[in-house]
């Protein structure tokens, strides 16, 4: 078991590349945490630092109070599953699952009962005797995570590990892997550029950019509370919209305008932006914040033309053109908008997000987290 | 008209092999054949395909070969007309043909433990200058062996390796290490990365990962390297002839191109000792045509 700390870690490449910054990180033991970000954010690096198989350029990684930054890959506790899988294409499912074991020395009869046992647990008992490439993506899969979870190491990192499976067989996989980390009781790091697979998973996520950290937080956290639009922007789906304007107060209140449309913010939220009034900021309205059906009330109400209707099945997606800004928002399927249509849409206030207009920070959030 | 078409495409196809297949194994028939015919025989017009009086003679002359003091009085003695001439250094051919074994098997050895970790290294591992290394490599490949000779003259010589078996592997390896380096890189270079964390992850040190992950994913070109260095030590004829003097270390080309500087010379006994100097290649390409093939194929490992 073990709790992994990162103390101002670095990593620069030998072709002066810096993938990492200065990144601060406590992982707490058995903890499920997932690396968020898009690609090239220093979150795959991040976990091979974790694993050993690139090199710390400064700072410290720490295994409980064991500084490992010197310690080779294969001398850490720590198991693997990879994008690609990465299995052994000349060795059998069950020696593909064996090996790590081998390595390590386990006597030959508690290779096998752990072998068969993970096996068992995965549904691979039929499909020991093959080689890696007469099975399906899904089969390669568990055998890599059954290469990982025999180990019962200390730590488990995945590195993407669903990306190369298609869209069902990926949710059967996560709710495996959830119920893996169940069981195990074991600390996950879990890399994705997923926002589904992050929000379903973890217990804390991290979001990553350029590699530098955004943001540390639980899945509700991260997406109730964003410190900035990037973080914003990357959970939700589709994504949340933004409107520039100018905060106002009217009397009591304070008030986000932008040209007709005036939004009164809640007394909760105006708390919190005390005396910010006359600054010129960036709202940020989830796509899933509107409602079409509550009446309308003064100070909550976005009037609009509806520019594209596009059913998703459960949903229809809504372009919206409103303040001369296209703006789009997902509502229930029932409702039969017709393109062209002018609508008024009442606003949840309670769940708008205030950003500066300058540097993207939350004003609302930015003292949370990290 | 198609199936028309398509049968005039496999006639001319299997055609086009043969002629192809012909003109490649002529030569060989012809070694082959006049190694067992006399001298006579050999010079006959038109030529003789298919011997009308094979004699072991040839091979004979090579396994029994006695010493034999040739001078220009007993030059006659063995008149090449009659078929009963034999070079005086015949006797030389067998430790020759020993010679180039031990070279050739030396060398492979010797190369596939230099250039197997380099190549792993160069092809997995972030290093400055790896890509530098590579170019540098092959970069000594470009410079032709005649201009290398002097200079490897005068190293052997320092070294005292002149006239010794040593000289030849030292200088073969310098040949044969960039090339396979080169062949063996371009095939690690093609086995995915995650391979290589994954048995690390799993507990092998780099040594054992090369061991127990990648050569045995990387046999078919291996195969490739095996053959290539052996080939090469086996045939090399440049260096051999400057750094051997005397039976001692001389390989089986240079004995073979001596019998062809003698006084006479014995076209059907050369070309028996030719014959002989096929056979070790020929066993290796049998010993590793299912890798060989394999080799074609070897696209297909995907981890």
């Amino acid at each position: 078991m073990a709790r992994i700390r990162l103390q101002s870690v670095g990593k620069r490449y030998p072709n002066g590349f810096s993938a990492l910054e200065n990144l601060s990180l406590e992982i707490e033991d058995k903890a499920f945490v997932v690396l968020l970000g898009p690609s090239g954010c220093g979150k795959s690096t991040t976990l091979n630092l974790i694993a050993g198989l690139e090199d710390v350029t400064s700072g410290a990684l720490y295994f409980d109070e064991q500084i490992m930054n010197v310690v080779p890959a294969h001398r850490r506790d720590v198991a693997m599953v990879f994008q690609s899988y990465a299995l052994y294409p000349h060795k059998s499912v069950y020696e593909n699952i064996a090996f790590g074991l081998r390595m390590r020395g386990h006597p030959a009869a508690d290779i096998d009962r752990r072998v068969k046992d993970a096996a068992r647990r995965l549904e691979l008992e039929a499909l020991l005797d093959r080689r890696p490439h007469q099975l399906s993506g899904g089969q390669r899969q568990r055998v890599a995570l059954g290469r990982a979870l025999v180990r019962q190491p200390a730590v488990f990192l995945m590195d993407e590990p669903l990306s190369n499976l298609d869209a069902t067989l990926r949710i059967a996989m996560r709710a495996e892997i959830k119920q893996l980390h169940q069981t195990m009781q074991t600390t996950f790091v879990y890399v994705t550029h997923d926002q589904a697979e992050a929000l379903t998973l973890a217990d804390q996520i991290v979001v990553m950019r350029d590699g530098v950290i955004q943001q540390i937080g639980s899945p509700e956290e991260i997406y109730d509370r964003p410190r900035n639009t990037f973080v914003a922007s990357f959970l939700g789906n589709p994504p949340i919209n933004y409107l520039e304007g100018m905060l106002t107060e009217e009397g009591e209140a304070l008030c986000f305008q932008r040209g007709s449309l005036s939004l009164v913010l809640p007394h909760a939220l105006a708390l919190r932006l005390k005396g910010q009034a006359g600054r010129s900021v960036k709202l940020g309205l989830r796509a899933e914040e509107v409602d079409e059906h509550s009446v309308p009330r003064p100070g909550e109400t976005l009037h609009g033309r509806v520019s594209s209707v596009l059913p998703v099945g459960s949903d229809q997606y809504l372009g919206f053109e409103a303040e001369g800004k296209l703006l789009f928002f997902r509502v229930g399927r029932d409702l039969r908008h017709r393109e062209g249509e002018n609508v008024a849409l009442s606003v949840n206030v309670n769940r708008l997000q205030i950003f500066d207009s300058g540097t993207g920070d939350s004003l609302l959030w930015s003292g949370n987290g990290a | 008209m198609t199936a028309l078409e398509r049968a005039g495409h496999r006639v001319f196809l299997a055609a086009a092999s043969v002629v192809f297949l012909a003109y490649v194994l002529a030569p060989v028939a012809w070694l082959a054949s006049s190694s067992v015919q006399q001298e006579a025989e050999i010079t006959s017009r038109p030529p003789h395909w298919i011997p009308q009086r094979p004699t072991p003679e040839n091979f004979a002359a090579i396994f029994e070969a006695k010493e034999k003091q040739v001078t220009y009085e007993n030059r006659r003695q063995g008149d090449p007309a009659t078929g009963g001439y034999i070079p005086s250094t015949a006797r030389n051919l067998m430790p020759a043909m020993w010679n180039s074994l031990i070279v050739a098997v030396a060398v492979v050895v010797l190369n596939l433990l230099v250039s197997v970790p380099a190549a792993y290294a160069m092809a997995k591992i972030r290093f400055i200058g790896r890509s530098a290394s590579i170019y540098f490599m092959l970069i000594t490949r470009v410079i032709p062996d005649i201009a290398l000779v002097v200079p490897f003259f005068l190293f052997i010589r320092k070294l005292g390796l002149l006239d010794h078996l040593g000289s030849l592997v030292i200088t073969y390896l310098a040949i044969t290490v960039p090339f396979s380096v080169f062949i063996l890189v371009s095939y690690f270079e093609s086995l995915p990365d995650e391979l290589d964390k994954a048995a690390r992850i799993d507990g092998c040190s780099r040594l054992q990962t090369l061991l127990l992950v990648y050569v045995p994913l990387a046999v078919p070109s291996l195969v490739a390297v095996i053959l290539f260095t052996f080939l090469t030590s086996w045939n090399e004829f440049l260096l051999a002839l400057m750094f051997t003097q005397t039976p001692a270390s001389q390989t089986m080309p240079i004995v073979v191109a001596s019998f062809a500087s003698d006084f006479t010379i014995s076209f059907s006994f050369i070309n028996a000792a030719g014959v002989l100097a096929v056979v070790p290649p020929v066993v290796l390409a049998i010993a590793f045509e299912r890798y060989i093939v394999s080799g074609l194929t070897a696209g297909a490992v995907k981890g």
